[in-house]
């Protein structure tokens, strides 16, 4: 008898149906084959869907048995079709009859099956969700129990959760009820994000914990340069603290792609705090844009919506910080291998530090520096011009002598918790969100500005341009930074609740200008 | 006609604002006007004048130099003709500055699309429209007779880019007659409409105008905390938020402004009263 049961491939974002045929034939050598281009985990599942099968006390049939993934010709990865496969066999082998009533056309099967007949943590079942709610209306998905969460934010698609292969069966007989998954509550106000350090723990440093507050604000890329020890990396760490929590749709979004990629944690049902990415500088360039035969999102994609953190930026290969341009330009990172293309979203905000020269202590008050001109024009040519050039801030973080630190700083109490500042960014994120409502394009932040949107929305008083032309004069503007001068004066606006930019936003915008 | 009504100036010749007109040989016997009169308007004003056939080059020079005067206070003067002088009042009411055009025509002719909108900015900026006549057409005798009045009203002229017969040469030559100083922009010397311009400079009858005075933000008092803490000793930004116990955003908003008025000088992050030595 012939079964066909529907399961998708994922190809990047992309779900594309595929079939799963099996024929348990009452003629013929007993043996089990799998055709349709399966990877080597999908050749795999023969010997998974076997024994589960056993391991549930159901009976594997002495028979021959054809598997085939249609379409044919199109790769199929992961272990997902385990599921599928198996309920294939029992109905076509006659174990197993659908209810009256049950639409095989409507229903989803996808899962990992488990030796002794469970079903293991699947990644993409998001993906699934969604394709099913586009796909029909009132369709139904079976799922590992693990991953289900996952799929429970979608509407409009019922989420049945499978602990284990012989729960379904009985599910299938009607001998036992298993309750489909219910949304979990949408709470506006995702958990507390945790971050290493409080911005109040960090003594000094205050135009650098401004820049912070603009650049998690605006999504502005910023760039922090100075001798080690002065607290960059620790400025770093402590941003996840005042990043905005994620809305909705943005959570939507970075969900499936951590759905993709598997790294979503057991029972967790969206991604709730923005991403913030810190890859170690050895990393390769698959892993930092993405890759692999069926390419999986890198780091930029993973930092989406998020922060991608270079800790000692020009440590990275150069032609990996090269290749990052392109999403900084367009927010989309596209990946071509033979087996085809794939695109994943990548709209970062890219936070880097940077020593001044390769020993550090190049300007330092105290140390002195070691390297030869040489050595220090080389080390700056590693960071190029077209990537400094997509950078809106720059901030010098130097150094705090600790005498001075303990005298004027005053106690933790009296500076900016991450608490407050993140309540001004949330704040300035309100006014950037209504701004863009009427957008055709999804624009979150001042910094997704094209240069039409910022004659249209930054709208400067004549003594702002008078300003703004005087420092194009002195400091030799280019095109670019022009425009990025008003988009961050745009937030310094923003931040300050003004709706016009006023020659103050921009004076101060203008601290933050290039100095490497 | 504008909607917006004309009105004769009554006894023109005896407003102290427009005394100076009565340095021409042939002071015009009667004066309209529209937009609202204001004395001020009058008090510094520089002619903007040029050629009808702009180009480029001129139009950058035109955004270069209008900036620059606004911002010490100057009024814009020039004899609403299309080219430079009209791109003049439109930069000049764009950069927030008052204007006043002089038509070579009555005040009474009806002006259309470009023109009539220019028209209406100059006057909601608070700006002036002005002409001799009631219903006279603009022929080619009235634009040379109202050069003299745009000449007459200002104390400086600057002739943006001229061609050989140009008529902000007539300007040029009225106004060296009522002896005010006269600048030149200097051009390519391979282009037409930069020939008379330099030709007046190389002829000696107008200074060069090189723009090197560029916009002026007005200077800071000494007594300016962050200066006088600059004044002893070099500090970045951070430890004068510390020192003046104020937010780094507003110190970091003043620093750049001193920065670009030319009051201090920033290295490596810390910033240093210019004139130290």
């Amino acid at each position: 008898m012939l079964i066909k049961i529907p399961s998708i491939a994922n190809i990047g974002l992309e779900s594309v149906p595929v079939d799963v045929e099996v024929d348990v034939a009452s003629l013929g050598f007993p043996g089990f084959t799998i055709v349709g281009l399966a990877s080597k985990a999908v050749e795999e599942a023969r010997e998974r869907v076997k024994t589960a099968i056993v391991n549930s006390k159901l009976d594997f049939p002495p028979r021959k048995i054809t598997v085939n993934l249609a379409p044919a010709d199109l790769p199929k990865d992961g272990a997902a079709y385990d599921l599928p496969m198996a309920l294939g066999v029992l109905l076509a082998s006659g174990q197993l009859q659908l209810p009256k009533g049950f639409d095989l056309t409507k229903s989803f099967f996808y899962g990992e099956l488990s030796l002794d007949g469970s079903l293991r943590p699947t990644k993409g079942i998001l993906l699934l969700g969604l394709f099913a709610q586009k796909c029909a209306v009132n369709s139904t998905i079976f799922v590992p129990q693990i991953s289900a969460p996952e799929a429970s934010v979608v509407a409009g698609v019922k989420v049945i959760p499978i602990e284990t292969l012989s729960r379904l069966v009985e599910y299938l007989l009607g001998q036992r009820q298993i309750e489909p998954l219910k949304a979990p509550l949408r709470r506006e106000s995702f958990e507390e994000q945790v971050a290493e350090f409080d911005l109040a723990e960090i003594a000094g440093q205050e135009q650098a914990k401004r820049a912070l507050i603009i650049a998690a604000a605006g999504g502005h890329n910023l760039l922090m340069w100075g001798p080690p020890g002065t607290g960059k990396t620790m400025l770093s760490r402590a941003l996840p603290g005042i990043l905005p929590p994620l809305s909705y749709n943005e959570a939507l979004e970075v969900t499936r792609i951590y759905s993709v990629a598997g790294l979503l944690s057991p029972g967790q049902a969206l991604v709730s705090s923005r991403p913030f990415r810190a890859p170690h500088h050895g990393i390769s360039a698959a892993g930092m844009i993405g890759g692999g035969s069926n390419p999986l999102p890198g780091e930029v994609s993973l930092a989406h919506l998020g922060v991608l953190f270079l800790d000692e930026m020009p440590e990275f290969q150069r032609s990996l910080i090269e290749s990052l341009r392109q999403p900084m330009e367009d927010g989309v990172v596209e990946i071509v291998r033979v087996a085809g293309h794939v695109k994943y979203p990548a709209s970062f905000t890219l936070v880097a530090a940077i020593n001044p020269c390769p020993c550090g202590y190049l300007g330092h008050p105290k140390r002195e520096c070691k390297c030869s001109d040489r050595q220090i024009a080389k080390y700056r040519t590693r960071i190029s011009g077209p990537i400094l050039d997509r950078v809106d801030l720059f901030v010098n973080v130097s150094v705090v002598e600790t005498e001075k630190l303990s005298i004027t700083t005053g106690s933790p109490e009296q500076r900016t918790s991450s608490k407050d500042a993140k309540k001004q960014v949330i704040n300035a994120r309100q006014v950037q969100k209504r701004r863009f409502s009427k957008e055709r394009r999804v624009i979150y932040t001042n910094s997704q500005m094209r240069n039409s949107d910022v004659k249209k929305y930054c709208q400067l008083t004549p003594e702002g341009e008078n300003l703004l032309k005087l420092a194009a004069d002195r400091f030799d503007f280019s095109a670019r930074s022009y425009f990025r001068l008003i988009k961050v004066s745009r937030t310094i606006a923003d931040l300050s609740a003004s709706e016009q930019i006023l020659p103050v936003h921009m004076a101060e915008a203008l601290q933050y200008k290039q100095i490497i | 006609m504008i909607d917006v009504d004309y009105q004769k100036v009554e006894d023109w010749q005896k407003l102290k604002e427009l005394k100076n007109l009565l340095d021409l040989s042939n002071p015009p016997k009667k004066l309209y006007f529209q937009g609202i009169w204001n004395k001020g308007i009058f008090a510094n004003c520089v002619a903007v004048v040029g050629s009808r056939k702009m180009t480029d080059y001129g139009a950058r020079v035109i955004e270069k130099i209008i900036p620059q005067l606004i911002a010490q206070g100057q009024t814009v003067a020039s004899g609403f003709m299309y080219g430079v002088d009209q791109y003049a009042h439109r930069v000049c009411v764009e950069s927030g500055g008052k204007t006043i055009a002089v038509l070579g025509w009555g005040i009474k002719q009806k002006l259309a699309g470009e023109d009539l909108k220019l028209a209406k900015k100059i006057i909601e900026s608070g700006g002036l429209v002005l002409s001799e006549w009631e219903d006279q057409q603009g022929t080619l005798w009235t634009f040379p007779l109202r050069n003299r009045i745009v000449a007459a009203l200002c104390q400086e002229v600057i002739v943006v880019e001229a061609a050989e017969n140009s008529g902000s040469l007539i300007t040029a030559r009225a106004a060296a007659k009522l002896k005010k100083t006269i600048w030149a922009v200097p051009g390519p010397i391979t282009s037409k409409t930069s020939r008379g311009t330099n030709r007046l400079i190389a002829g000696g009858k107008a200074k060069m105008w090189l723009g090197e005075n560029s916009i002026q933000l007005p200077l800071a008092q000494n007594s300016d905390p962050l200066l006088q803490i600059l004044d002893a000793e070099a500090l970045t930004a951070d430890e004068l938020a510390r020192k003046l116990k104020l937010p780094v955003s507003g110190i970091g908003a003043e620093l750049s402004i001193l920065l670009l008025s030319g009051q201090i000088i920033e290295k490596g992050g810390k910033y240093y009263i210019a004139d130290a030595n």
